[in-house]
Protein backbone atom coordinates (compact mmCIF):
# COMPACT_ATOMS: atom_id res chain seq x y z
CA UNK A 1 0.00 0.00 0.00
CA UNK A 2 1.50 3.24 -1.14
CA UNK A 3 1.03 6.41 1.82
CA UNK A 4 0.13 9.69 0.02
CA UNK A 5 2.59 12.06 -1.41
CA UNK A 6 3.90 14.54 1.12
CA UNK A 7 2.23 17.86 1.12
CA UNK A 8 4.11 20.63 -0.27
CA UNK A 9 5.69 23.00 2.20
CA UNK A 10 8.29 25.74 2.03
CA UNK A 11 11.36 23.86 3.96
CA UNK A 12 14.15 22.75 1.51
CA UNK A 13 14.04 19.12 0.87
CA UNK A 14 16.11 16.48 2.24
CA UNK A 15 17.19 13.70 0.42
CA UNK A 16 19.36 10.84 2.37
CA UNK A 17 21.73 9.43 0.10
CA UNK A 18 23.01 5.98 2.81
CA UNK A 19 20.03 4.46 4.36
CA UNK A 20 20.64 0.72 5.21
CA UNK A 21 17.64 -1.12 5.25
CA UNK A 22 18.33 -4.71 6.75
CA UNK A 23 16.85 -8.47 7.59
CA UNK A 24 15.20 -9.55 10.64
CA UNK A 25 16.16 -13.15 9.53
CA UNK A 26 17.89 -12.81 6.17
CA UNK A 27 17.88 -16.61 5.44
CA UNK A 28 14.06 -16.66 5.68
CA UNK A 29 13.56 -13.14 4.04
CA UNK A 30 16.02 -13.70 0.76
CA UNK A 31 14.83 -17.78 0.70
CA UNK A 32 12.33 -17.55 -1.53
CA UNK A 33 13.83 -15.51 -4.19
CA UNK A 34 16.51 -18.50 -4.13
CA UNK A 35 16.53 -21.50 -6.49
CA UNK A 36 16.15 -24.86 -4.46
CA UNK A 37 19.57 -25.53 -5.17
CA UNK A 38 20.54 -22.38 -3.29
CA UNK A 39 18.08 -22.72 -1.00
CA UNK A 40 18.82 -26.49 -0.14
CA UNK A 41 22.57 -24.51 0.28
CA UNK A 42 21.18 -21.47 2.51
CA UNK A 43 19.01 -24.15 4.64
CA UNK A 44 22.69 -25.90 5.40
CA UNK A 45 25.10 -23.01 5.87
CA UNK A 46 23.08 -19.92 6.21
CA UNK A 47 23.54 -16.85 4.40
CA UNK A 48 27.38 -16.09 5.68
CA UNK A 49 28.89 -13.80 4.19
CA UNK A 50 33.35 -13.31 4.79
CA UNK A 51 33.80 -10.99 7.70
CA UNK A 52 36.83 -8.83 8.52
CA UNK A 53 37.53 -9.90 11.67
CA UNK A 54 37.11 -6.30 12.80
CA UNK A 55 34.39 -5.64 15.65
CA UNK A 56 33.34 -2.21 16.85
CA UNK A 57 33.33 -1.76 20.21
CA UNK A 58 29.87 0.06 20.22
CA UNK A 59 28.74 -2.05 17.90
CA UNK A 60 27.21 -1.30 14.18
CA UNK A 61 23.63 -0.45 14.75
CA UNK A 62 22.09 2.42 16.44
CA UNK A 63 20.83 1.07 19.81
CA UNK A 64 17.87 3.09 19.99
CA UNK A 65 16.67 1.85 16.71
CA UNK A 66 15.94 -1.50 17.43
CA UNK A 67 12.28 -1.96 15.37
CA UNK A 68 9.52 -1.93 18.39
CA UNK A 69 9.28 -5.88 18.41
CA UNK A 70 12.99 -5.95 19.14
CA UNK A 71 14.42 -6.95 16.04
CA UNK A 72 17.37 -5.72 13.97
CA UNK A 73 17.23 -1.87 12.96
CA UNK A 74 16.18 -0.60 9.90
CA UNK A 75 14.33 -4.66 9.21
CA UNK A 76 11.15 -2.80 9.51
CA UNK A 77 9.97 -0.77 6.55
CA UNK A 78 7.11 1.15 8.24
CA UNK A 79 9.44 2.08 11.21
CA UNK A 80 11.72 3.08 9.46
CA UNK A 81 9.53 5.84 7.85
CA UNK A 82 8.34 6.96 11.64
CA UNK A 83 11.98 6.66 13.29
CA UNK A 84 14.06 8.31 10.25
CA UNK A 85 11.89 9.55 7.63
CA UNK A 86 9.21 11.07 9.43
CA UNK A 87 11.56 12.30 11.81
CA UNK A 88 13.61 14.26 9.81
CA UNK A 89 11.10 14.83 7.02
CA UNK A 90 13.50 13.32 4.45
CA UNK A 91 11.99 13.36 1.66
CA UNK A 92 13.82 9.94 0.00
CA UNK A 93 15.96 7.50 1.00
CA UNK A 94 18.39 6.07 -0.90
CA UNK A 95 18.31 2.57 0.39
CA UNK A 96 21.86 0.57 0.74
CA UNK A 97 21.21 -2.25 1.99
CA UNK A 98 23.01 -4.51 4.98
CA UNK A 99 24.30 -7.85 4.58
CA UNK A 100 24.93 -8.57 1.30
CA UNK A 101 27.47 -6.37 -0.19
CA UNK A 102 29.92 -9.15 0.92
CA UNK A 103 29.05 -11.28 -1.36
CA UNK A 104 31.96 -9.70 -4.28
CA UNK A 105 34.34 -10.89 -1.82
CA UNK A 106 32.88 -14.47 -1.32
CA UNK A 107 34.93 -17.21 -3.14
CA UNK A 108 32.34 -18.33 -4.98
CA UNK A 109 30.58 -15.89 -7.37
CA UNK A 110 27.57 -18.12 -8.38
CA UNK A 111 26.74 -17.87 -4.85
CA UNK A 112 27.17 -13.95 -4.63
CA UNK A 113 25.64 -13.21 -7.98
CA UNK A 114 22.19 -15.86 -6.41
CA UNK A 115 22.35 -13.58 -3.43
CA UNK A 116 22.35 -10.25 -5.94
CA UNK A 117 19.36 -11.20 -7.43
CA UNK A 118 17.47 -12.30 -4.31
CA UNK A 119 18.36 -9.21 -2.04
CA UNK A 120 17.32 -7.37 -5.42
CA UNK A 121 14.05 -8.82 -5.82
CA UNK A 122 13.01 -8.50 -2.08
CA UNK A 123 14.53 -5.20 -2.08
CA UNK A 124 11.63 -4.55 -5.26
CA UNK A 125 8.62 -5.94 -3.19
CA UNK A 126 9.16 -5.41 0.68
CA UNK A 127 10.58 -1.72 0.47
CA UNK A 128 10.39 -0.07 -2.80
CA UNK A 129 6.50 -1.00 -3.08
CA UNK A 130 6.13 0.22 0.47
CA UNK A 131 6.58 4.36 -0.13
CA UNK A 132 7.62 6.08 -2.70
CA UNK A 133 10.11 8.03 -0.47
CA UNK A 134 12.26 4.29 -0.13
CA UNK A 135 14.71 4.30 -3.87
CA UNK A 136 16.93 1.54 -4.61
CA UNK A 137 20.19 0.16 -4.91
CA UNK A 138 20.90 -2.85 -7.18
CA UNK A 139 23.10 -5.08 -5.46
CA UNK A 140 26.30 -6.48 -7.49
CA UNK A 141 28.63 -9.20 -7.10
CA UNK A 142 31.78 -7.27 -8.96
CA UNK A 143 33.81 -10.46 -8.57
CA UNK A 144 32.03 -11.32 -11.87
CA UNK A 145 31.59 -8.74 -14.18
CA UNK A 146 29.39 -9.89 -17.03
CA UNK A 147 26.49 -10.88 -14.37
CA UNK A 148 26.62 -8.07 -12.21
CA UNK A 149 26.06 -6.67 -16.27
CA UNK A 150 23.30 -9.41 -16.65
CA UNK A 151 21.85 -8.06 -13.11
CA UNK A 152 21.83 -4.06 -13.60
CA UNK A 153 20.14 -4.55 -17.15
CA UNK A 154 17.05 -7.32 -15.18
CA UNK A 155 16.67 -4.04 -12.76
CA UNK A 156 17.28 -1.35 -14.58
CA UNK A 157 13.88 -0.91 -16.80
CA UNK A 158 11.94 -0.37 -12.74
CA UNK A 159 12.92 3.66 -12.07
CA UNK A 160 12.77 2.78 -8.32
CA UNK A 161 16.38 1.62 -8.39
CA UNK A 162 18.49 4.55 -8.59
CA UNK A 163 22.20 3.23 -8.60
CA UNK A 164 24.10 0.58 -8.59
CA UNK A 165 25.76 -0.61 -5.60
CA UNK A 166 28.79 -2.64 -4.69
CA UNK A 167 31.12 -3.50 -1.87
CA UNK A 168 34.61 -1.40 -2.18
CA UNK A 169 36.22 -4.40 -0.71
CA UNK A 170 37.86 -6.03 -4.01
CA UNK A 171 40.95 -7.50 -5.02
CA UNK A 172 41.28 -5.28 -7.82
CA UNK A 173 41.33 -1.50 -8.63
CA UNK A 174 37.73 -0.59 -10.16
CA UNK A 175 39.03 1.53 -13.45
CA UNK A 176 40.54 -1.76 -14.50
CA UNK A 177 38.98 -2.88 -17.98
CA UNK A 178 38.17 -6.32 -15.51
CA UNK A 179 35.32 -4.00 -14.16
CA UNK A 180 34.09 -2.70 -17.61
CA UNK A 181 31.22 -4.30 -17.67
CA UNK A 182 29.39 -3.26 -14.81
CA UNK A 183 30.10 0.29 -16.30
CA UNK A 184 28.71 -0.29 -19.82
CA UNK A 185 25.12 -1.68 -18.50
CA UNK A 186 24.87 1.36 -15.47
CA UNK A 187 25.70 3.91 -18.54
CA UNK A 188 22.92 1.96 -20.83
CA UNK A 189 20.45 3.22 -18.19
CA UNK A 190 22.50 6.38 -16.75
CA UNK A 191 22.84 4.92 -13.68
CA UNK A 192 25.73 5.95 -11.20
CA UNK A 193 27.66 3.09 -9.79
CA UNK A 194 28.03 3.32 -5.68
CA UNK A 195 30.56 1.69 -3.92
CA UNK A 196 29.88 1.02 0.38
CA UNK A 197 33.01 0.15 2.75
CA UNK A 198 32.73 -2.50 5.25
CA UNK A 199 34.72 -5.73 3.19
CA UNK A 200 38.16 -4.00 3.29
CA UNK A 201 39.76 -7.28 4.31
CA UNK A 202 36.91 -9.12 4.49
CA UNK A 203 37.26 -12.32 2.47
CA UNK A 204 38.85 -12.13 -1.31
CA UNK A 205 39.74 -8.51 -0.94
CA UNK A 206 43.24 -7.39 -0.55
CA UNK A 207 44.28 -6.14 3.07
CA UNK A 208 43.20 -2.77 3.99
CA UNK A 209 46.11 -1.04 3.49
CA UNK A 210 48.97 -1.87 1.38
CA UNK A 211 51.42 -2.56 4.32
CA UNK A 212 48.58 -4.88 5.96
CA UNK A 213 46.04 -4.86 8.42
CA UNK A 214 45.07 -2.70 10.69
CA UNK A 215 45.01 -4.13 14.38
CA UNK A 216 41.67 -2.92 15.64
CA UNK A 217 38.13 -1.92 14.30
CA UNK A 218 39.24 2.03 15.22
CA UNK A 219 42.15 1.95 13.01
CA UNK A 220 40.06 -0.12 10.16
CA UNK A 221 37.62 2.37 10.27
CA UNK A 222 39.99 5.56 9.96
CA UNK A 223 41.68 4.35 6.75
CA UNK A 224 38.91 3.12 4.85
CA UNK A 225 39.51 6.54 3.14
CA UNK A 226 42.33 4.95 1.30
CA UNK A 227 40.81 2.64 -0.60
CA UNK A 228 38.58 5.05 -2.33
CA UNK A 229 41.29 6.84 -3.09
CA UNK A 230 42.83 4.09 -4.74
CA UNK A 231 39.95 3.24 -6.72
CA UNK A 232 39.13 6.81 -7.95
CA UNK A 233 42.56 6.98 -8.66
CA UNK A 234 42.04 3.84 -10.69
CA UNK A 235 38.79 4.96 -12.56
CA UNK A 236 40.64 8.12 -14.24
CA UNK A 237 44.00 7.13 -14.93
CA UNK A 238 42.86 3.96 -16.54
CA UNK A 239 40.51 6.30 -18.69
CA UNK A 240 37.22 4.80 -17.89
CA UNK A 241 35.48 8.33 -17.55
CA UNK A 242 36.51 8.54 -21.41
CA UNK A 243 35.45 5.43 -22.57
CA UNK A 244 31.95 5.76 -20.32
CA UNK A 245 31.20 9.42 -20.24
CA UNK A 246 27.92 8.59 -18.87
CA UNK A 247 30.01 7.45 -16.40
CA UNK A 248 29.13 8.44 -12.71
CA UNK A 249 30.89 7.19 -9.59
CA UNK A 250 29.41 7.70 -5.97
CA UNK A 251 31.61 6.84 -2.59
CA UNK A 252 29.66 6.71 0.00
CA UNK A 253 31.02 7.02 3.53
CA UNK A 254 34.13 7.89 2.98
CA UNK A 255 33.94 11.70 4.03
CA UNK A 256 35.66 13.93 1.73
CA UNK A 257 38.42 15.55 3.34
CA UNK A 258 40.65 13.80 1.39
CA UNK A 259 39.79 14.62 -1.63
CA UNK A 260 42.46 17.78 -2.48
CA UNK A 261 45.19 16.10 -1.70
CA UNK A 262 44.08 13.09 -4.54
CA UNK A 263 43.18 15.85 -6.72
CA UNK A 264 46.39 17.77 -6.14
CA UNK A 265 49.02 14.98 -6.36
CA UNK A 266 47.03 13.61 -9.42
CA UNK A 267 47.21 17.14 -11.08
CA UNK A 268 50.86 16.93 -10.05
CA UNK A 269 52.27 14.51 -11.75
CA UNK A 270 49.77 14.54 -14.70
CA UNK A 271 51.63 17.42 -16.17
CA UNK A 272 54.86 15.15 -15.61
CA UNK A 273 53.63 11.53 -16.47
CA UNK A 274 50.51 12.19 -19.00
CA UNK A 275 52.48 9.98 -21.57
CA UNK A 276 51.63 7.04 -19.44
CA UNK A 277 47.97 7.53 -20.06
CA UNK A 278 47.68 9.36 -23.35
CA UNK A 279 43.50 8.44 -23.32
CA UNK A 280 43.19 11.72 -20.83
CA UNK A 281 42.34 14.75 -22.08
CA UNK A 282 41.94 17.01 -18.86
CA UNK A 283 43.27 17.35 -16.00
CA UNK A 284 42.30 14.34 -12.94
CA UNK A 285 41.21 17.05 -10.92
CA UNK A 286 38.83 17.25 -13.27
CA UNK A 287 37.47 14.00 -13.80
CA UNK A 288 36.57 13.52 -10.30
CA UNK A 289 34.65 17.11 -10.56
CA UNK A 290 32.91 15.40 -13.75
CA UNK A 291 32.24 11.94 -12.25
CA UNK A 292 32.92 11.38 -8.67
CA UNK A 293 30.39 11.84 -6.10
CA UNK A 294 30.80 11.43 -2.46
CA UNK A 295 28.70 11.45 0.47
CA UNK A 296 29.45 13.25 3.77
CA UNK A 297 29.13 11.10 6.48
CA UNK A 298 30.65 9.89 8.79
CA UNK A 299 31.11 14.00 8.03
CA UNK A 300 35.04 15.38 9.04
CA UNK A 301 34.65 17.09 12.43
CA UNK A 302 37.27 19.83 12.67
CA UNK A 303 37.85 21.94 15.57
CA UNK A 304 36.92 24.73 13.49
CA UNK A 305 33.95 24.73 11.19
CA UNK A 306 35.84 27.32 8.59
CA UNK A 307 38.47 24.81 7.83
CA UNK A 308 35.90 22.21 6.73
CA UNK A 309 34.14 25.43 4.50
CA UNK A 310 37.83 25.92 3.26
CA UNK A 311 37.95 21.91 2.38
CA UNK A 312 34.73 22.88 0.30
CA UNK A 313 36.76 25.23 -1.60
CA UNK A 314 39.85 23.44 -2.19
CA UNK A 315 37.57 20.73 -3.74
CA UNK A 316 35.14 22.88 -5.88
CA UNK A 317 32.78 20.59 -6.96
CA UNK A 318 29.53 22.02 -5.27
CA UNK A 319 27.70 19.54 -7.07
CA UNK A 320 29.09 16.65 -5.97
CA UNK A 321 28.59 16.37 -2.15
CA UNK A 322 25.82 14.89 -1.20
CA UNK A 323 24.63 14.45 2.61
CA UNK A 324 23.49 11.15 4.10
CA UNK A 325 23.32 9.51 7.27
CA UNK A 326 24.02 5.92 7.59
CA UNK A 327 20.58 5.47 9.47
CA UNK A 328 20.56 3.28 11.28
CA UNK A 329 24.52 2.39 12.26
CA UNK A 330 26.29 3.67 15.13
CA UNK A 331 28.28 6.51 13.19
CA UNK A 332 24.79 7.82 12.19
CA UNK A 333 25.12 11.92 11.35
CA UNK A 334 21.86 14.02 12.52
CA UNK A 335 20.57 15.80 9.45
CA UNK A 336 19.48 18.88 12.10
CA UNK A 337 22.82 18.86 13.60
CA UNK A 338 25.58 17.44 10.43
CA UNK A 339 26.89 20.95 8.79
CA UNK A 340 24.63 23.42 9.69
CA UNK A 341 27.24 25.65 10.11
CA UNK A 342 27.32 25.83 6.23
CA UNK A 343 26.05 28.82 4.31
CA UNK A 344 22.52 28.45 2.90
CA UNK A 345 23.38 27.63 -0.96
CA UNK A 346 25.73 25.23 0.00
CA UNK A 347 23.15 23.72 2.79
CA UNK A 348 20.50 23.49 -0.13
CA UNK A 349 22.94 21.91 -2.58
CA UNK A 350 24.05 19.30 -0.03
CA UNK A 351 21.10 18.20 1.79
CA UNK A 352 19.14 18.02 -1.22
CA UNK A 353 19.66 19.78 -5.30
CA UNK A 354 23.07 17.31 -5.72
CA UNK A 355 21.16 13.95 -5.00
CA UNK A 356 17.98 15.10 -7.03
CA UNK A 357 19.82 15.86 -9.63
CA UNK A 358 22.04 12.89 -9.69
CA UNK A 359 19.61 10.50 -9.24
CA UNK A 360 16.52 12.28 -11.03
CA UNK A 361 14.47 12.76 -8.16
CA UNK A 362 11.39 15.32 -8.26
CA UNK A 363 11.90 18.52 -6.05
CA UNK A 364 9.23 17.93 -3.47
CA UNK A 365 7.27 21.08 -4.20
CA UNK A 366 7.91 21.00 -8.15
CA UNK B 1 13.84 28.32 39.04
CA UNK B 2 10.95 25.52 40.28
CA UNK B 3 11.04 22.25 42.18
CA UNK B 4 9.24 19.66 39.90
CA UNK B 5 8.96 16.56 42.00
CA UNK B 6 9.46 13.52 39.63
CA UNK B 7 9.74 10.07 41.64
CA UNK B 8 10.21 8.64 44.89
CA UNK B 9 13.74 8.04 45.87
CA UNK B 10 13.03 4.55 46.55
CA UNK B 11 12.05 4.06 42.74
CA UNK B 12 15.39 5.06 41.72
CA UNK B 13 17.93 2.40 43.75
CA UNK B 14 21.66 2.68 43.28
CA UNK B 15 22.32 1.28 39.75
CA UNK B 16 19.13 1.82 38.11
CA UNK B 17 17.99 4.91 35.69
CA UNK B 18 14.92 6.33 34.39
CA UNK B 19 13.80 9.03 32.48
CA UNK B 20 11.13 11.87 32.90
CA UNK B 21 9.67 14.22 30.88
CA UNK B 22 8.98 17.71 32.75
CA UNK B 23 7.69 20.98 31.58
CA UNK B 24 8.54 19.77 28.01
CA UNK B 25 12.23 18.36 28.82
CA UNK B 26 13.18 14.83 28.84
CA UNK B 27 15.61 14.12 31.45
CA UNK B 28 17.86 11.21 32.61
CA UNK B 29 17.70 10.60 36.35
CA UNK B 30 21.18 8.10 37.04
CA UNK B 31 21.51 6.71 40.42
CA UNK B 32 25.51 5.92 40.94
CA UNK B 33 26.30 4.56 43.87
CA UNK B 34 24.12 5.97 46.00
CA UNK B 35 24.51 9.51 44.74
CA UNK B 36 21.65 11.11 42.03
CA UNK B 37 22.72 13.01 38.96
CA UNK B 38 20.37 14.37 36.27
CA UNK B 39 21.22 15.59 32.37
CA UNK B 40 18.88 16.32 29.49
CA UNK B 41 18.57 13.87 26.91
CA UNK B 42 20.34 14.89 24.17
CA UNK B 43 23.48 14.25 23.59
CA UNK B 44 26.23 17.37 22.85
CA UNK B 45 28.07 15.84 20.14
CA UNK B 46 24.81 15.02 17.59
CA UNK B 47 21.88 15.64 19.60
CA UNK B 48 21.09 11.48 20.12
CA UNK B 49 19.04 10.81 23.28
CA UNK B 50 22.50 9.74 24.89
CA UNK B 51 20.41 9.13 28.02
CA UNK B 52 19.02 5.74 26.71
CA UNK B 53 22.98 4.77 26.09
CA UNK B 54 24.62 1.67 27.80
CA UNK B 55 25.83 2.50 31.69
CA UNK B 56 28.86 0.27 31.89
CA UNK B 57 32.03 0.62 32.54
CA UNK B 58 35.44 1.43 30.43
CA UNK B 59 39.34 1.11 30.05
CA UNK B 60 40.87 3.01 32.55
CA UNK B 61 44.07 4.92 30.88
CA UNK B 62 47.10 2.78 31.04
CA UNK B 63 50.39 1.67 29.48
CA UNK B 64 50.86 0.74 25.59
CA UNK B 65 48.70 -2.61 25.15
CA UNK B 66 47.77 -3.15 28.80
CA UNK B 67 43.85 -3.39 29.50
CA UNK B 68 43.03 -2.69 32.64
CA UNK B 69 38.91 -2.14 33.29
CA UNK B 70 37.26 -0.06 35.78
CA UNK B 71 34.76 2.70 36.34
CA UNK B 72 31.72 0.03 36.21
CA UNK B 73 28.35 1.87 36.09
CA UNK B 74 29.74 5.06 35.91
CA UNK B 75 30.27 5.22 31.89
CA UNK B 76 27.07 6.33 29.55
CA UNK B 77 27.55 5.24 26.25
CA UNK B 78 26.07 7.08 23.84
CA UNK B 79 23.88 4.96 21.87
CA UNK B 80 24.65 6.36 18.44
CA UNK B 81 28.20 7.43 17.98
CA UNK B 82 29.59 5.70 21.21
CA UNK B 83 31.09 9.07 23.02
CA UNK B 84 31.65 7.73 26.90
CA UNK B 85 30.27 10.02 29.60
CA UNK B 86 31.41 9.80 33.57
CA UNK B 87 27.91 9.93 35.08
CA UNK B 88 29.63 11.42 38.10
CA UNK B 89 30.70 14.88 36.59
CA UNK B 90 28.43 14.35 32.67
CA UNK B 91 32.20 14.66 30.92
CA UNK B 92 33.12 13.11 27.85
CA UNK B 93 36.27 11.11 28.44
CA UNK B 94 38.11 12.39 25.55
CA UNK B 95 37.44 15.68 26.03
CA UNK B 96 36.03 16.95 29.20
CA UNK B 97 35.08 20.11 28.15
CA UNK B 98 32.26 19.04 26.07
CA UNK B 99 29.65 18.06 28.72
CA UNK B 100 25.96 16.67 29.36
CA UNK B 101 23.60 19.07 30.40
CA UNK B 102 23.65 18.89 34.17
CA UNK B 103 20.14 19.31 35.76
CA UNK B 104 20.19 19.78 39.07
CA UNK B 105 18.82 17.37 41.58
CA UNK B 106 17.33 17.43 45.00
CA UNK B 107 16.06 14.90 47.43
CA UNK B 108 13.59 16.17 50.01
CA UNK B 109 9.66 16.97 50.50
CA UNK B 110 7.02 14.88 51.70
CA UNK B 111 5.68 12.40 49.68
CA UNK B 112 2.04 12.43 50.52
CA UNK B 113 1.92 16.25 49.73
CA UNK B 114 3.08 16.67 46.85
CA UNK B 115 2.43 13.56 44.86
CA UNK B 116 -1.39 14.26 45.40
CA UNK B 117 -1.18 16.41 42.37
CA UNK B 118 0.42 14.24 40.03
CA UNK B 119 -1.61 11.50 38.00
CA UNK B 120 0.96 9.53 37.09
CA UNK B 121 2.55 8.19 40.34
CA UNK B 122 0.27 6.35 42.92
CA UNK B 123 0.18 8.78 46.19
CA UNK B 124 2.21 6.68 48.91
CA UNK B 125 2.78 8.25 52.48
CA UNK B 126 6.47 7.10 52.53
CA UNK B 127 9.82 7.79 51.35
CA UNK B 128 11.12 11.16 50.17
CA UNK B 129 10.69 13.12 46.62
CA UNK B 130 13.65 12.93 43.64
CA UNK B 131 12.94 16.75 42.56
CA UNK B 132 14.21 18.16 39.26
CA UNK B 133 15.34 22.10 39.22
CA UNK B 134 14.49 24.17 35.98
CA UNK B 135 15.02 27.92 35.12
CA UNK B 136 11.71 29.76 34.47
CA UNK B 137 8.17 27.89 33.56
CA UNK B 138 5.51 27.08 36.06
CA UNK B 139 5.84 24.87 38.87
CA UNK B 140 3.96 21.60 38.31
CA UNK B 141 3.95 17.56 37.94
CA UNK B 142 5.86 15.95 35.38
CA UNK B 143 4.05 15.82 31.91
Amino acid sequence: MLENTPAITARPGLIDTDVHNAFANVREELRPYLSRAWQAYADYHGILMPGTGYNSSVGVQREDARTPSGAMAGSDPDFMITDHLDRFGIDFAILTGSHVLGISVHTDPDWGNAIATAYNRNLAERWLGRSPRFRGSIVVNHSDPEAAAREIRRCAPDKRFVQVLMASGSSRLFGQRFFHPIFEAASEYNLPVAVHPGTEGAGTAGAPTPAGRPTRYFEWHNIVPLNFMGHINSLVCEGAFEKFPQLRFVAVEGGLAWLPQLMWRMDKNYKALRSEVPWLRKLPSQYIRDHVFVTTQPVEEPEKSSHFLQILEMINAPGNIMYSSDYPHWDFDNPRMTLQFLPKEWKQRIFHDNAAALYGLAARSA
Amino acid sequence: MHRYPVMKESDLPPGSRKLVHVAGVEIGLFNVAGKVHAYRNVCPHGGAPVCLGKITGTTLPSRVYEYDYGLDGCILRCPWHGWEFDLRTGEHLVDPTTRLKKIPVESGGDAAASLENLERFPVESEGGLLCVVLPGGKAGGPS
